[in-house]
């Protein structure tokens, strides 16, 4: 007797965007599973064309309200290299500082308010901070901590206007980038005691041998530059992305499909970044990890939350090293003129590498553009987990076998708006005997 | 008594505006413009001792109707207030509410919105609502 039945989500919630996901199974066996991403396409790289190279920075911010500091910054990379200029020493740090805000407050939002209730078994963060209100409270301040960088450095939170190609606007002074550091030396030690609460949370024993894919610097973990490795050799300098990557697109998805040549499917985000980096951390944040039972590498993708607990912690280290470090340079920004020349930028956003490249006309018109987020080269990772998934859990109920794989895929913190834009699960199964 | 008005809307989806509009014209009292209304809010109106909060609705009321919410007695209707997008703040009230944080004293005002298309000009029926409730608010 075989079954087959069929499990749909028209709507996935706690993700960023509009999506949803359907699985059809015969027994344990999979046979169909689609991730699907429905948010209309968002036409960005159109729009972008005939603009000056000077507005990517602002237009691409535009993309996403959660990590408009990694557009910024992979736009900027990308214009520099083009016009073959290094942003360096203190104006590099604090585009290194505002990033960190930026992963602060994403990593807590994905944390606290989308994730956590997940393993606890409720429904919403509003359900769970019934009875969990000091950690909800922790995950308020904390973000609030991160935007605070956002807005010192960026004039406000979402989409910061302060940022522009060769550096910033205006740089702050010593003085009030140290009025950060009271809530910073907090943030940190909550970070701390985040990763010990999420540590504990139950995880199902699921290990996947992904092709991690991640920036990587050899002096720091890297975050706003490095150049794109894997564990399987991969080693390449931005500009040589389109030699070793390539894009599909598929019925299902407005999102395009990233994957490597040749192989296929990768993993890019905290754990690719950390399986990949980890022995870049700063001391408390390795310390937290080792605390944890991370290990050096993490190949369970439900852990992915451990992994953010440990980089707020790194972000916030790193914030304070940064400004402990600072001595504000003389001029806010260095000139960029990259007039006739393309350029290629990446930067790790909070949910893994943000690729742009810009072709740019003799004028400073942006003659092509073409950006691809971290969810959308982690679509066919995403599915990959859950056809891996689902044939050791298929004797669950419907309603475990969904939640179940409703987490899998928050793992990955997918930001569909990013992507293109969310999602809704739909499991078919047959009735038993059919 | 510190009164806050907190106006909420998407400046470029025309009636959508109506919160943000109404915070832009009250004169008497501290007022604070959001596009979103995410859990920052709750933070926004700590210390305040009664906050006026205005949304747009879209309700299916006529445009330009403007209703009073009591979320210290029950819970806003969720749908009147959804954002297409960001946390409502229905869910932003029911999250203080856990968290023992809602002001002392709150009132939703919700602009029942006409036109939501693209634009920056609202209904002439929304704008009338919006200097009736500004008004409203300056003489209380």
């Amino acid at each position: 007797m075989s079954a087959e039945r069929e499990i749909a989500v028209d709507y996935l919630a706690r993700v960023e965007g509009e999506g949803a996901m359907y699985l059809k199974l015969r027994d344990d066996e999979v046979i169909d599973l689609k991730f699907k991403i429905f948010e209309p396409p968002r036409f960005f790289e159109a729009f972008l064309r005939g603009r000056r190279f000077s507005e990517a920075p602002d237009i691409t911010a535009r993309i996403c309200g959660i990590c408009p500091v990694a557009y910024q910054m992979s736009s900027c990379n990308a214009m520099e290299h083009a016009a073959g200029v290094q942003v360096a020493g203190q104006l590099a740090a604090l585009r290194r500082l505002i990033y960190c805000g930026e992963w602060i407050e994403s990593h807590a939002l994905h944390v606290y308010f989308l994730h956590a209730p997940d393993f606890l078994g409720y429904n919403s963060a509003i359900d769970m901070a019934k009875d969990f209100p000091e950690q909800v409270q922790m995950g308020l301040r904390l973000k609030k901590v991160g935007n605070q960088i956002m807005i010192l450095l960026g004039g406000r939170e979402i989409h910061p206007i302060n940022v522009r190609v060769g550096g910033f606007y205006r740089v702050p002074t010593k003085r009030e980038l140290e009025t950060l550091v009271p809530d910073l030396e907090w943030a940190l030690d909550a970070a701390i005691a985040t990763s010990k609460w999420v540590a504990g949370f139950p995880f199902p024993e699921f290990e996947r041998d992904y092709e991690f894919v991640a920036l990587q610097h050899p002096e720091e973990y890297a975050i706003h530059q490095g150049r794109i490795i894997s564990n399987r050799g991969l080693d390449i300098a931005v500009d040589e992305w389109p030699q070793h990557f390539e894009e599909t697109q598929v019925e299902w998805s407005n999102a395009l499909h990233a994957r490597l040549k040749q192989r296929g499917s990768y993993h890019v985000g905290p754990m690719a970044r950390y399986s990949l980096n980890s022995d870049k951390l700063t001391p408390a944040a390795k310390k937290a990890a080792e605390d944890t039972g991370l290990g050096p590498i993490c190949t369970n993708p439900f852990r992915s939350i451990v992994v953010r607990a440990v980089e707020i912690a790194f972000a916030c280290e790193e914030a304070l090293r940064l400004i402990d470090a600072y001595e504000r340079p003389a001029e806010p920004f260095v000139p960029v003129e990259p007039h006739g020349r393309v350029g290629y930028g990446a930067s790790e956003a909070p949910r893994g590498i943000l690729y742009h490249r810009y072709e740019i006309d003799e004028e400073g018109l942006i003659a092509d553009a073409h950006i691809v987020p971290p969810t959308s080269q982690n679509q066919l990772s995403i599915e990959d987990d859950l056809k891996a998934y689902v044939p050791g859990h298929a004797h669950l109920s419907d309603e475990q076998l969904q939640w179940q794989l409703e987490q899998a895929i928050r793992n990955y913190d997918p930001c569909i708006s990013c992507a293109t834009h969310f999602l809704d699960l739909t499991v078919e199964r047959d009735a038993p005997g059919s | 008594m510190k009164r806050l008005v907190i106006g909420l809307g998407n400046p470029y989806r025309r009636d959508d505006a109506a919160g943000l509009e109404v915070a832009r014209r009250v004169r008497t009292v501290e007022s604070h413009q959001r596009m979103t209304s995410s859990y920052e809010l709750i933070d926004l109106w700590e210390g305040a001792d009664d906050v006026i909060i205005v949304d747009a609705t879209r309700s299916g009321a006529p445009a330009g109707t403007v209703r009073h919410f009591h979320p210290l007695k029950e819970p806003l209707p969720n749908r009147a207030f959804s954002s297409t997008h960001a946390i409502g703040i229905a869910e932003t009230i029911e999250m203080a509410r856990q968290l023992e944080r809602l002001p002392p004293q709150i009132v939703v005002y919700g602009i029942e919105t006409g036109d939501i298309t693209a634009g920056t000009t609202m209904s002439p029926v929304v704008e009338e609502a919006v200097m009736r409730v500004a008004k409203e608010i300056d003489d209380a």
